[in-house]
């Protein structure tokens, strides 16, 4: 029995002793982490702990650089302190970065500082970042390369055809070996083309309806290929540089308009200019898919050096590729569709947050336009005032129909006249 | 037998040449669109923004997208006096102040703005916790605590129209007015408790003594 009750005992001393260990080494460990979170806080914004330089200079081997203590701990606290106190070194940096002073920290405690002067000193070795795997650059070399359903057909026809002269190959030299046998004269082979001849001459009515099958078949078919020249649906060019809309707008949920602001205000989104990847892409250098790769060409266009954070080589524009082409004839303004008819992106342009390739998903046709134009109603104008009174006359002009015709939509205000968008 | 022999390696050849002749169309230019039925009505002589073309004059190939003539000035445009550099920092602080009125619609708008051009970095609330500022280096400030909760409306206007730090400049983004109500609203959450920000001074100074007025009129379309 005694040892029956023992052993638990030890067992509860042990997970105690053991529960203890973790405890003192998880609250080591925050100390330490103060420091580095302070640092993410405060400084990660301007300064590198390696010696690139963001806005300040990175911070490798600041410790051998800077004065002896207690100068970084002042520095931090109050720089403008230092700056005036007639410092040497603060003078000295001040200079170097034409006058432009650091903020202050005055709002942090003496110990949080300790921490993060210990922190800055003694910074972790750097976790090597997680380079993209294969497997994540795969599918993109790989193009799908399917197989057209109508070569197949030509070549099951194709097959058969052959199977069916070689049947008649055999057919005609077995009967020919019967022939022989039985002494009678070698029957001449009649070729297949005469056969066909033979046939069509004995069934007129059926050869006519297959005939006009065929013909029916073929225009149909031209109809339609004739129908899609001209509709660019489900284009999707391959860009000099692989953006991924996936990434920004739809992991990250970047508004579209953070990158086409042009959207509310003129006729075209814009497509963003490289100082708009530099807002983000200034502070990130590495994309989860692609690597440094691709963010390395936006540095190039701009003309940055990720290595003194400067725009010091000269600067050359990405040519993008233009996915949605309307022709030169068809007046089409974003502005007045997105601002005052109050449409989302996605009407259009499809779910474009999942696209890691942007797509063409609409076919842009004028009859797509027309559809839209008859059934949508317009939300930006009830409450604006530049159209009251236009909306207040089609109120009135459209009161007496049923209720689901009195929606004013944008055919009914002029919207599907030629020359509200041919002129 | 001879003629049915050849007959067989005949179609056979067909069969084969149909099959490689099928197959082959299979490969297509990505970048190439499709038919175009009549190209001169979807590619025009016309310039259309953000196109490459080739000049007349040089031959040389050029964008679309130029800079404006020099010294031209854009439709509603405002001059900031304020320089880039840390004298327009903090005379920005000390003497612009916000032409548009605290109203209810102004914040709305305001709201809407942050809602395209700041909350991917400094968060829904501004505590700097959007979903980009945890990928940067560093995570933008909170506006609510630190250094951040009494900045003065005209500095927060001067990092948006220049940048601060990580962040750049948002002046080709949003226009003046556009800024002053992001201010609006980035005010708001300084305050989380509803308070209205204290003003410094009730004076509106347009002009600074000390700040640098650039020599060439668009400061702001400086990078």
């Amino acid at each position: 029995m005694d040892t029956i009750l023992i052993k638990p005992q030890r067992r509860l001393l042990a997970a105690i002793s053991f529960l203890f260990l973790v405890l003192t080494s998880f609250n080591q460990a925050f100390a330490e982490a103060d420091g580095a979170k302070l640092f993410k806080q405060n400084c990660a914004v301007c300064h590198s702990l390696g010696d690139n330089k963001i806005t300040g200079p990175g911070l490798k081997g600041v410790a051998a650089r800077v004065p002896a203590d207690p100068w970084l701990f002042n520095w931090i606290k109050n720089n403008k302190e230092v700056i005036k106190s007639g410092d040497a070194y603060a003078k000295k940096i001040l200079a170097e970065y034409n006058g432009a002073d650091m903020s202050t920290f005055t709002h942090l405690t003496d110990d949080e500082i300790n921490a993060l002067v210990a922190f800055v000193k003694n910074p972790p070795v750097e976790v090597k970042t997680t380079t993209p795997t294969d497997e994540a650059k795969g599918p993109k070399g790989a193009t799908e390369e399917g197989v057209n359903p109508l070569a197949i057909l030509i070549g099951v026809i194709a097959f058969l055809i052959i199977i069916i002269g070689v049947l008649r190959g055999v057919t005609h030299s077995l009967k020919n070996i019967q022939n022989e046998k039985q002494g009678l004269p070698e029957e001449e082979a009649v070729g297949p083309w005469d056969e066909i001849k033979n046939w069509i001459v004995t069934h007129k009515t059926t050869t006519a309806v297959i005939i006009l099958i065929i013909l029916g078949g073929l225009l149909t078919e031209g109809w339609y290929a004739l129908k899609g020249i001209g509709v660019y649906e489900g284009y999707q060019p391959v860009q000099p540089i692989a953006f991924s809309h996936k990434i920004h707008a739809g992991d990250n949920a970047i508004n579209c308009q953070y990158c086409h602001s042009g959207v509310e205000k003129s006729k075209t989104a814009g497509i963003p200019s490289v100082n708009v990847c530099m807002n983000c892409h200034k502070g990130i250098s590495s994309g989860p898919t692609t690597g440094t790769e691709e963010i390395a060409k936006i540095y190039e266009a701009a003309g940055f050096d990720p290595k003194s954070g400067e725009y010091t080589k000269p600067q050359k524009p990405i040519q993008w590729i233009k996915v949605h082409n309307l022709q030169d004839f068809v007046y089409f303004s974003h502005q007045q569709h997105v601002k005052v008819g109050k449409q989302d992106c996605a009407n259009c342009h499809g779910d474009v947050k999942t696209m890691t390739v942007a797509k063409q998903v609409s076919p842009l046709t004028m009859g797509w336009c027309i559809d839209c134009h008859r059934k949508t109603e317009v939300p930006g104008m009830k409450d604006n005032p530049y159209y009251e009174s236009l909306h207040k006359k089609l109120a009135e002009k459209y009161k007496g129909l049923p209720k689901e015709e009195q929606v004013i939509t944008v055919a009914k205000m002029g919207g599907i006249d030629c020359g509200r968008c041919h002129y | 037998m001879n003629k049915n022999v050849i007959r067989i390696v005949s179609a056979m050849s067909l069969f084969s040449c149909m099959t490689i002749g099928f197959t082959s169309c299979q490969k297509h230019d990505e970048n190439s669109p499709g038919v175009e039925f009549m190209p001169d009505m979807y590619r025009s002589p016309s310039l259309e923004s953000n196109m490459a073309y080739t000049s007349l004059e040089t031959g040389e190939e050029k964008q679309a997208n130029m800079l404006p003539v020099k010294g031209a000035i854009a439709r509603g445009y405002m001059p900031y006096i304020y320089g880039n550099d840390t004298a327009g920092y903090s005379n920005a602080g000390k003497y612009l102040r916000n032409p548009l009125g605290r109203t209810e619609a102004n914040l709305k708008q305001g709201e809407e703005l942050y809602g395209k051009f700041c909350v991917h970095c400094h968060g829904a609330t501004g505590q700097g916790d959007g979903l980009v500022g945890g990928k940067l280096p560093g995570a933008p400030p909170s506006y609510s605590a630190g250094a951040l909760k009494t900045l003065p409306e005209g500095k927060i206007f001067h990092s948006i129209t220049y940048g601060k730090g990580l962040m750049g400049p948002h002046a080709p983004l949003m226009t003046q007015e556009e800024r002053w109500k992001v201010v609006l609203f980035v005010q708001k959450l300084q305050n989380p408790g509803g308070t209205a920000p204290a003003a410094e001074a009730n004076t509106v100074v347009p002009a600074a003594e000390g700040a640098a007025v650039p020599a060439e009129a668009p400061a702001e379309g400086k990078k």
